[in-house]
């Protein structure tokens, strides 16, 4: 006989020969007999319907098991709330995009799980999803960063000014108030603008002042100027300059006499506010008062 | 792609799972009460990872939870089963002694079922009394086809030997 020949047997695998050694042996009868009357036993009633029914209660009134602790009630209630609110708002927060702000007079580094770098200017903000972040290199940003970005997929600065993308390399976007500017120091970048696409190679950079477009040389393999804590410009209007000097150094810029759309090229050092201010005032020709957190811009010829 | 979460393909896999997830739940322990618990909680269990399992994965991953639900924590009851009452009407026709021997054979079945090794018994019923064929119950107890029939033949052989007073 077979290995496990009864289990075959209830399964009519025997072969003609061992099932007929086995019908003459004598305990064949009481096999069949027990294989017989174990076929119509009969299990507690079990009704499927009604179980359904009460797993579909039991779904929607989950929670108010809980309720049944008489002397925590009060407790319980405040608790509940709390953890509704807790789980409620950890997968909104979850749902959400990851997001880095800096304040004035701040920079901030910022990691992204492919490892590309970006470095946040002061008042500058970038989101992004972690989640998605294989299947989609989307960044949005407000305010000034600049992109170490890792070689691999396609990657995408969203700003409200135009879109970048890239496939790996270093570039600078700044969008603030009518100012958008795009530099890339390494590689080939593309620019969205008004529905025009633009390539900038390594070296070029990208301006928009005011909805006017203009276009600029930087050097190839460097880094924005204000990594090196320091605010450089090329003939942009006086008021960008104030802005950018009011978020590098947590300061108020009031003005009077001055022309604020005068253009001004050169640069200001983010971290000793009374050189950055001479290097402002000097080759413009305007004068400065510094009292606390405000500063006064006036003209030569103010009284 | 069909998805358990969906309330209709979720509704057909309780009704064609839940009676033998309750009677495999009652051979292991032998309550009624628990094998009922047992189904909800597989079922919420369920639902609640509806996402992450597949409807081809649904069926033993109920049986893995309810399963997984009383282990070593629950101590086995006796297993009470009632037999069909299929004689109900040719039972006049039988001879009292005939009937005596009857009810004789099915209180040695029931001892000796209830004296099984839990694997051998609950295997034994899942195939005797919900028709599950070897290879099912080998996916829902998560072992191979051959351990099943060596279970149901170790079984078949104690329930005669029982019933036969050896």
């Amino acid at each position: 006989m077979q290995e496990n020949y009864l289990a075959k047997w209830l399964n009519n695998e025997l072969s003609e020969t061992e099932l007929s050694e086995f019908k003459k042996s004598d305990e064949y009868a009481a096999y069949v007999k027990i294989a017989e009357a174990s076929k119509h036993l009969e299990t507690p009633q079990f009704n499927v319907d009604e179980a359904y029914e009460l797993f579909k209660e039991g779904k929607l009134n989950n929670k108010t098991k809980v309720v049944q602790l008489k002397p925590f009630k009060g407790f319980l209630r405040v608790a509940a709330v709390i953890a509704i609110l807790l789980t409620g708002s950890y997968f909104f927060l979850n749902s959400l995009d990851e997001s880095f702000t800096t304040q004035f007079a701040e920079t901030k580094q910022v990691q992204l799980p492919d490892n590309s770098e970006i470095v946040l200017n002061a008042d500058s903000k970038i989101s992004f999803s972690e989640k998605n972040w294989n299947e989609k290199r989307n960044v949005t940003l407000d305010g000034e960063a600049f992109f170490k970005v890792a070689k691999g997929k396609k990657f995408t600065v969203s700003t409200d000014a135009g879109i970048i993308s890239v496939l790996g390399t270093q570039f600078n976007v700044e969008n603030r108030n009518d100012f958008f500017e795009v530099t890339c120091y390494e590689g080939l970048v593309s620019v969205v603008y008004n529905n025009k696409e633009r390539k900038l190679p390594a070296g070029n950079s990208f301006i928009v002042i005011n909805g006017e477009i203009m276009d600029d040389m930087v050097m190839k393999n460097g880094q924005p100027s204000w990594l090196n804590k320091e605010s450089s410009f090329k003939s942009v209007p006086l008021k960008y300059v104030f802005a950018e000097f009011e978020r590098q150094f947590n300061v108020k810029v009031k003005t009077e006499n001055v022309n604020a759309n005068q253009l001004f090229t050169g640069s200001f050092s983010n971290t000793a506010i009374k050189i950055a201010l001479e290097s402002i005032s000097t080759p413009s020709k305007i004068n400065y008062k510094l009292e606390g957190n405000n500063v006064l811009f006036y003209g030569e010829d103010t009284p | 792609m069909s998805n358990v979460c969906e309330e209709q393909i979720f509704s057909s896999i309780f009704k064609t799972n839940s009676k033998t997830i309750f009677n495999y739940i009652y051979y292991k322990f032998g309550n009624e009460e628990k094998a009922n618990d047992a189904v909800q909680e597989a079922f919420v269990k369920l639902w609640e990872n509806c996402a992450k399992v597949t409807p081809e994965k649904a069926k033993s991953y109920l049986y893995t939870v309810a399963n997984n639900l009383y282990l070593n924590v629950l101590k086995a009851e006796k297993v009470r089963l009632k037999y069909a009452d299929l004689h109900s009407n040719s039972i006049t026709n039988e001879s009292p002694e005939y009937v005596l021997e009857e009810k004789q054979f099915k209180q040695k079945l029931d001892n000796a079922l209830n004296d099984l090794p839990e694997n051998q018994r609950t295997t034994f019923l899942l195939n005797r009394v919900d028709g599950k064929k070897y290879a099912e119950i080998a996916e829902i107890e998560g072992v191979g086809i051959k351990a099943i029939e060596k279970r149901m033949h170790l079984a078949l052989k104690a329930l005669r030997e029982k019933i036969d007073g050896i």
